[in-house]
């Protein structure tokens, strides 16, 4: 697995996507809907990795190597939720210094614990949609881009909605003063829960889904 | 000992079906893979290394069930696929330094003899090579891990002549040790004629023969004779041609009688390909 992941970073992950998730530093911008922040990863870095490896032949290269298919699935998926808690870590930072900055609520969620633990549990979403639908093909990219990220926005959307509409959430996912933030943790730890095992399941169905790809 | 064992591999396509593909590979010799364009020749080797999934059949290397540890048995094939266009953009130091961290036998000695041998320049982009300078890249890639069975998909097609001759030359050294061997798919049968020690010929989806090379040609003869002769033999031909002179056809060496008349020769293997691919082309037409 290591000799794989070194391959998706040398040959196919070029190092210019680790700079797409200095977007995070979005997170800056006052009163915003911060899960947009998070997205663009989705959007500009995820599709043009895959269509990069689709130009290079990197599906069909990789499976003459000594790895079995799945193997190959394992690595692609983990590489970027590699960059995915990159960006993650990367939007922490800037969330912090919103708040260091501004020390002002937002009017949707602010950039809190809650939020970073929402945006890793989005993270999974995306990819237990993503990825077994692209693994159907394993080149067609188009449409599980655009379900993965209905389901994303719907995500946000519905984390949002509840902060601004349901006070016992807001109680739970709101506010930045230290008593919150730490009351928050919880949150982060099942958002980090949720992203480990969408992954982990978006990894099981996009392997069995590859094995029956003709290459 | 028997390093490759097909057994039944069968896949069936909406256009093309492979049907019961059988065939084996003892260590130290030299098998070519022949037959025409889309006669499923690629389809067979992907289907052994796992590319494409199997209806049914079993492939056995080195005496064991490929799929049950294929990344072991992995570690002790070579790999080439024609049309080598992976990765155009990456200077090709960068390709060799990820393939050799795959493979534990890696040799840096042999892969550097081979940049020699070849005259690859290593700064280079893929994309900068010619085609024969790609195919050159890749079998120094599929050779520099001491690769005890070589499965090369169109290795001569694209090269010069002196490069096939080097290669074929290079192929039969591979071999000496009597430990490797190598099975090579070509439709350019003259590569076989001084090298491969069997013939595996597949033509539309079936095997027609796997046997020595020489076994191969002593069972087809070539008949010639005029038009006035051909209605005595037409039956019994795989297939024939006419012109204006009479015609020229293949038949299988026992159904030669003592009372022909025909001029025999001994047939090339492109003959035999083209005599064969012509019987086909006759039964889909008919089809039709």
């Amino acid at each position: 697995m290591k000799n794989l992941l070194y391959k998706e970073f040398r040959l196919v992950i070029n190092p210019l996507f680790f700079l797409i998730t200095l977007l995070g530093a979005l997170v800056l911008i006052p009163q915003w809907a911060y899960f947009v922040a998070p997205m663009y990863l989705l959007f500009i870095a995820v599709p043009n990795i895959i269509v990069t490896a689709k130009t290079q032949k990197d599906n069909e290269f990789t499976v003459l190597l000594p790895v079995r298919k799945s193997d190959a699935v394992r690595a692609r998926v983990l590489a970027i939720a590699l960059l995915q808690v990159v960006q993650i870590f990367v939007i922490a930072i800037f969330a912090m210094l919103n708040i260091i900055l501004y020390h002002t609520r937002n009017f949707l969620i602010d950039p809190n614990v809650a939020y970073i633990g929402c945006v890793f549990a989005m993270y999974g979403i995306f990819n237990v949609v993503f990825f077994p639908m692209l693994y159907k093909t394993a080149y067609k990219v188009g449409v599980p881009l655009i379900v993965a990220m209905i389901f994303t926005f719907a995500f946000a959307a519905g984390i949002e909605f509840l902060v601004v509409d349901v006070p016992v959430a807001a109680y739970i996912l709101d506010g930045i003063s230290r008593d919150a933030l730490i009351g928050q943790i919880p949150v982060l730890v099942c958002g980090i829960a949720v992203f480990i095992l969408l992954t982990w399941i978006s990894i099981r169905k996009s392997s069995e889904r590859y094995g029956r790809v003709d290459l | 000992m028997e390093l490759l064992r097909i057994d039944n591999l069968r896949k069936r396509y909406s256009s093309f079906e492979l049907k019961d593909v059988s065939f084996s590979l003892e260590a130290g010799y030299i098998m070519g893979f022949i037959g025409p364009n889309g006669a499923g020749k690629t389809t067979t080797l992907k289907c052994m290394l796992g590319l494409v999934k199997l209806d049914g059949g079993k492939v056995q290397m080195f005496g064991h069930d490929f799929f049950q540890n294929e990344l072991a048995y992995k570690q002790l094939i070579g790999v080439h696929f024609g049309g080598v266009d992976f990765y155009p953009k990456t200077q090709i130091k960068t390709i060799t330094d990820v393939v050799s961290r795959f493979y534990e036998n890696w040799d840096n000695t042999v892969y550097k003899s081979y940049v020699q041998r070849f005259n690859l320049d290593e700064n280079k982009r893929l994309s900068e090579l010619s085609g024969g300078m790609k195919i050159k890249y890749s079998l120094a890639l599929a050779l520099s891990h001491h690769a005890k069975l070589l499965i090369l998909d169109e290795p001569t097609s694209g090269l010069d002549p002196v490069a096939r001759n080097d290669l074929l030359t290079l192929f039969q050294e591979t071999i000496e040790s009597g430990e490797a061997s190598i099975l090579f798919s070509t439709h350019i049968t003259s590569d076989l004629e001084n090298c491969a020690d069997f013939i595996t010929y597949i033509e539309n989806g079936r095997i027609i023969a796997s046997c020595e090379k020489d076994e191969l040609i002593a069972s087809y003869r070539l008949v010639k004779g005029t038009s006035a002769q051909l209605p005595d033999v037409k039956t019994r031909l795989i297939s024939e041609k006419t012109h204006a002179f009479g015609f020229t056809g293949l038949i299988h060496t026992n159904d030669l009688i003592d009372s022909d008349t025909v001029t025999v020769e001994e047939p090339s293997l492109d003959d035999i390909m083209i005599f064969h691919a012509k019987k086909e082309n006759r039964h889909e037409e008919s089809a039709l």
